[in-house]
């Protein structure tokens, strides 16, 4: 048991008093200020530690944990998060599953629709090798192995497709959610989710794709580093109210399943016209960051491969398309930013 | 010698008319667009090599599913060059259109570097299309001969990325 873990052991050992920061310190064998510092690192861990001047900590609440026994006998899937890996900490889900589907190379076991989540992770990322904010509790954290029998040129469609599904998610627990190109969720303005698949091929086929989704359930602004005030946003701080995070996942599930099965009877159309209902992206002043280049114009629609046809302008005022494949988009900052 | 809008406006225009064959000549360069049934391809025959075209749009398209020689026939001068190398040298081409990488971030030393050793499952760069972030692997044993785009560009289907000695 590390310091902190022992620490909460002593603070639940005592649920109903107050333990003085002297006590913890010689039971410890560290000093106060060591002691405080380890309580302000468990309250951004989830935990509510009340402390009372001359009387010391007191555990009110621990971080939430997911209900796996809930989410086994509610989800309503027959193959998708049917297999569910729960951990309480791991550096990125994205590497676990990686992991996952390396072991079941050599005993050649079907992986398609696990899922694999954490209660937080410390080295979360996003596009491009970013951080992503999971604190602990709080949030959906989580991966799915997907083995789609699709060429690679089709496989960024499903980048897509998971945004529609999230999205649907989300506006059945009645938020006013809409997609920004190509699969970030926004609630007025702020992200409250994001969605990054990574795969491995060659030409000749696809060796897997791994989803990696992120949804700010429950978080607080407290939980959010100040940085990242401005641009996001939690279902709870968007709706105030908290919300059942299996619930949350369960309904998710079940729509990509739905939404999946359609895109691999139908093909792409139909999650095309369902991601442009769905869009906040489209028929604004848009400024796209590309690594070579930045891009300003109106996003007009998306092509048959879920690439932003943008058009745009030159100094004579001609007019032309542009297909966009990746970059961040951003709104015009002159207060259109929010729908 | 044409740029990247007089080119595509020369698709639209000519994606919009009856017109099934097109020819234009300027300064020593030409370009051929045909619309010949049902498989299109975009023929561009240049001294220099133009940009690859991010547009994709049908009805003239470059097919997915044509083979990799087929397909890089828009980028003819690298698609030559890559056929001349001798049979002692592996090219990796892109499986998708898509950005090209040299790193996982922007702060990240290089998959690869140019005189790297590099076996089957090295993983040499990433494309990325639409935050669809592929890994592509060397398929193959041997030393980085040449990287032949550059971090950030956008890449053709079929389009040579790497070229490998093999050992």
């Amino acid at each position: 048991m590390n310091l902190q873990q022992q620490l909460i052991q002593i603070l639940q050992d005592h649920e109903s008093d107050y333990v003085s920061g002297e006590q913890l310190s010689q039971h410890l064998q560290c000093s106060r200020t060591a002691i405080w510092k380890h309580i302000q690192k468990l309250k951004q861990g989830g935990y509510e530690i009340e402390a009372v001047h001359r009387l010391g900590y007191r555990l009110l609440s621990s971080p939430a944990t997911l209900d796996e026994d809930w989410i086994a006998n509610n989800i309503k899937t027959t193959w998708m998060g049917k297999r569910l890996l729960y951990y309480k900490e791991v550096e990125s889900t994205q590497d676990i599953a990686k992991n996952v589907l390396q072991q079941s190379e050599k005993q050649s076991s079907a992986e398609n629709g696990t899922v694999i989540i954490a209660e937080t992770q410390t080295k979360g990322r996003g596009r491009m090798g970013r951080h992503w904010h999971s604190p602990l509790g709080k949030g959906l954290w989580f991966s799915i192995i997907l083995k789609p029998d699709l060429p690679l040129q089709q496989v960024p469609q499903l980048t897509l497709l998971v945004s529609v599904a999230l999205c649907r998610t989300l506006r059945k627990f009645g938020l006013d959610a809409g997609i920004k190109w190509p699969n970030d969720i926004h609630i007025a303005g702020k992200k409250v989710s994001g969605i990054l698949l990574e795969s491995s091929a060659d030409d000749q086929r696809v060796h897997y794709t791994i989803a990696g989704i992120g949804i700010a359930v429950n978080l607080e602004k407290d939980d959010y580093p100040t940085s990242l005030h401005p641009i996001a946003v939690s279902m709870k701080m968007a709706a105030e109210q908290t919300f059942e995070r299996e619930e949350v996942l369960c309904t998710f599930l079940c729509e990509l399943e739905a939404i999946y099965s359609i895109y691999m009877e139908q093909g792409f159309a139909p999650i095309k016209t369902l991601w442009e209902t769905l869009t906040i992206s489209l028929h604004k002043p848009i400024t796209i960051n590309t690594p070579q280049e930045v891009i300003h114009g109106t996003a007009i629609g998306i092509d048959d491969y879920g690439a932003m046809k943008v058009e745009v302008e030159d100094g004579e005022g001609k007019r032309s398309i542009r297909t966009i494949f990746s970059g961040d988009v951003n709104f015009q900052a002159d207060g259109s930013e929010c729908r | 010698m044409f740029n990247l809008e007089e080119i595509k406006q020369l698709i639209s225009l000519i994606d919009e008319s009856d017109i099934q064959e097109f020819e234009i000549s300027k300064d020593g360069e030409k370009i051929h667009l045909r619309k010949p049934g049902k498989v299109e391809t975009v023929v561009m025959q240049t001294e220099t090599t133009i940009p690859s075209m991010p547009e994709i749009k049908n009805p003239i398209q470059v097919q997915p599913q044509l083979n990799t020689e087929q397909a890089s026939v828009n980028i003819e001068g690298q698609a030559v060059q890559s056929q001349q190398q001798d049979a002692n040298t592996h090219v990796i081409t892109s499986p998708m259109v898509g950005t090209f990488y040299t790193a996982p971030s922007p702060n990240s030393p290089d998959y690869v570097s140019v005189g790297d050793k590099v076996s089957e499952n090295t993983v040499v760069c990433i494309v990325e299309a639409m935050k669809l972030m592929n890994e592509i692997e060397a398929e193959t044993k041997g030393e980085v001969l040449e990287i032949l785009v550059e971090n950030g560009q956008l890449v053709e289907y079929g389009q040579p990325l790497f070229s490998i000695k093999l050992s």
